[in-house]
């Protein structure tokens, strides 16, 4: 235990945002949700300042609609530090790594402590490759502001400060909207992200916009050809330039699908102990770890395909051929072309991002069938068992296992029916659906995004992404229908535990 | 009646970043203004230099 008492003294002053002393009343909170969702949307707006325009590639590629932010703005990293950061924090805590107790005061403000922590450290890491290794965020040669003139090292400095701040700033607008708003801020940026891509893949006036693609068909600037041709059919269901009509149907069938699987769930009935006709249910809801966990797994994903981006802008590769490192040619570990891996490890462990990537049979895919095969089957094993294995711990660290839910019954009077009120018996109950329902939920959803990716979706928001924002919206909207209850019934305030 | 027995916390555990209770009195407090402050004038800042660079 001895990392405790070295890093308290760092970890308990990690600045904090003020708690509201209180009930927030329900318009106040949703003026907080709105103006952290306003100020969002602005930063993204706003240019870096000293980045040469044009020509970058953006280092985060197809995860950009999960992870947030906006490139070459000033909210460059968008949640992916924080992100990276929960990873670390899971899975040190999944393997009770950290000896830290979540129901002791004194160990709670060490947790807060050190997410934070972790979080900037993380932000660091991440801005770090972005702005000195490779193209990411090419700087200007110089810079003159006013009087004084900057070099290019120096203005690769001043793009580091300003996604740096960008990063701890996401984190601490994420804290207003836990502690004073509706929701996470986490949640709401995900969301905004997500509806963005969305909106903009149904609108978007040139060529690769839902709409406006199909404008183009009707007036026969998009040849389709013959129905009964493959290309024709091709050209109708699948690519962006086309009529996209298999992605628009896996966009609304995710949709439906989400929505129908929230109200999923195993009830195990409960009855009070002293007040007789008082009766209840306990839901294991089937995506009973929430569709959270999936980030994590496709954080992963992501961070490999970091550093294999970063592997091929050095040694004079820049981003074609093999990678190259200490003078030697990796074709292995990886060979990129257009910035992209095209084989080698860091092409195996691609996510499949589209239909483009492994619809062998078209001419868009360089690779051999067996090669596509094998990057799928490693994408979906990745997935679904990576979706499980986060699900498990996400259900123990965030205190919906079975030893943390039977004591939450007990505490509330509950029992089962038919069973002694004791903690353990209640406990032995939940060990029976818990963790299935979890392992089950959490490889469903892997299978479910890896299956919206490979048909494809409107916006390119890919299959994880929507998952999220429609899980996401669906606990939002759960959480204001309970805000409300609460409003109009200052009553069951207590019995929701006093306030907030 | 079970909603409010049994949904509380439990599901809404939707953050990825977890807030406790329990905070330290040595913790420098922020006051949720402050953030947005902060924020609105960094974008302000930035985009002012643009103009001047």
């Amino acid at each position: 235990m001895g990392w405790k008492e070295a890093a308290e003294p760092v970890l308990t002053r990690m600045p904090t945002v003020r708690r509201p002393e209180g009930h927030v009343p329900f318009k106040r909170k949703l003026t907080w949700s709105a103006g952290i969702l306003v100020l969002y949307f602005f930063l993204t707006n706003i240019a870096l300042l000293g980045v040469q325009s044009g020509g970058a590639t953006d280092l985060f590629g197809q995860f950009r609609s999960v992870l947030a932010g906006e490139q070459g703005s000033i909210l460059h990293v968008g949640i992916g530090p924080i992100v990276t950061a929960s990873i670390v924090l899971q899975l040190l805590g999944g393997a009770n790594l950290l000896g830290l107790d979540t129901d002791d005061p004194r160990d709670q403000v060490l947790y807060q402590g050190l997410q934070k922590l972790l979080v900037v450290i993380m932000t660091v890491l991440t801005a770090l490759p972005m702005v000195f290794a490779g193209d990411f965020l090419p700087a200007m040669q110089s810079l003159s502001l006013g009087g004084l003139e900057f070099n290019q090292t120096q203005v690769q400095a001043l793009i580091f400060a300003q996604i740096f701040i960008g990063g701890i700033l996401l984190l601490y607008m994420d804290e207003v909207v836990s502690k004073w708003g509706v929701g996470s801020g986490i949640g709401l940026f995900i969301i905004a992200s997500v509806s963005q891509s969305l909106v903009t893949g149904f609108l978007r006036p040139t060529q690769g916009g839902f709409f406006y693609n199909w404008y183009q068909i009707f007036t026969g600037e998009i040849q389709v050809g013959s129905l009964v041709s493959s290309d024709g059919l091709m050209t109708l269901l699948v690519t962006d330039q086309g009529g996209q009509l298999i992605a628009l149907l896996t966009t609304l069938l995710i949709f439906g699908i989400v929505v129908y699987a929230e109200s999923v769930r195993v009830e195990i009935p409960l009855s009070h102990a002293r007040v007789k006709g008082a009766r209840g249910r306990f839901p294991v809801k089937l995506i009973y770890a929430s569709v959270l966990p999936m980030i994590l797994v496709r954080a992963l994903q992501a961070n490999l395909q970091f550093i294999g981006q970063i592997l091929a802008m050095q040694g004079g590769a820049n981003g074609e051929g093999p990678i190259q490192l200490f003078g030697q040619e990796l074709a292995w570990l990886g060979t990129y072309s257009n910035g992209q891996p095209d084989g080698g490890f860091f092409y195996y462990v691609a996510p499949i991002y589209s239909p483009r990537d492994w619809m062998w049979f078209t001419a868009d895919v360089g690779q051999e069938a067996w090669q596509v095969l094998i990057r799928m089957s490693i994408d979906v094993v990745f997935m679904v068992v990576g979706g499980a294995v986060f699900a498990i711990f996400w259900v123990e660290t965030t205190d919906m296992g079975p030893e943390a839910t039977a004591k939450q019954i007990q505490n509330s009077g509950m029992q089962i029916p038919g069973f002694r009120q004791n903690v353990g018996v209640i406990e032995k109950v939940m060990e029976r659906y818990i963790p299935q329902v979890t392992v089950i939920g959490g490889a469903l959803v892997g299978l479910l995004a890896v299956w919206a990716n490979m048909l494809g979706t409107i916006g390119g928001v890919t299959g994880t992404g929507l998952l999220l924002a429609v899980s996401i919206t669906y606990k939002l909207y759960e959480e204001i229908a309970e805000e409300q209850m609460m409003e109009m019934h200052p009553m069951m305030r207590e019995m929701f535990g006093g306030g907030d | 009646m079970d909603r409010g027995q049994n949904s509380g916390g439990l599901m809404s555990s939707a953050g990825l970043v977890r807030y406790f209770d329990s905070e330290d009195s040595n913790a420098i407090k922020i006051d949720p203004k402050t953030v947005i402050a902060t924020g609105v004038m960094i974008g302000v800042l930035v985009q002012l230099l643009t103009f001047v660079a």
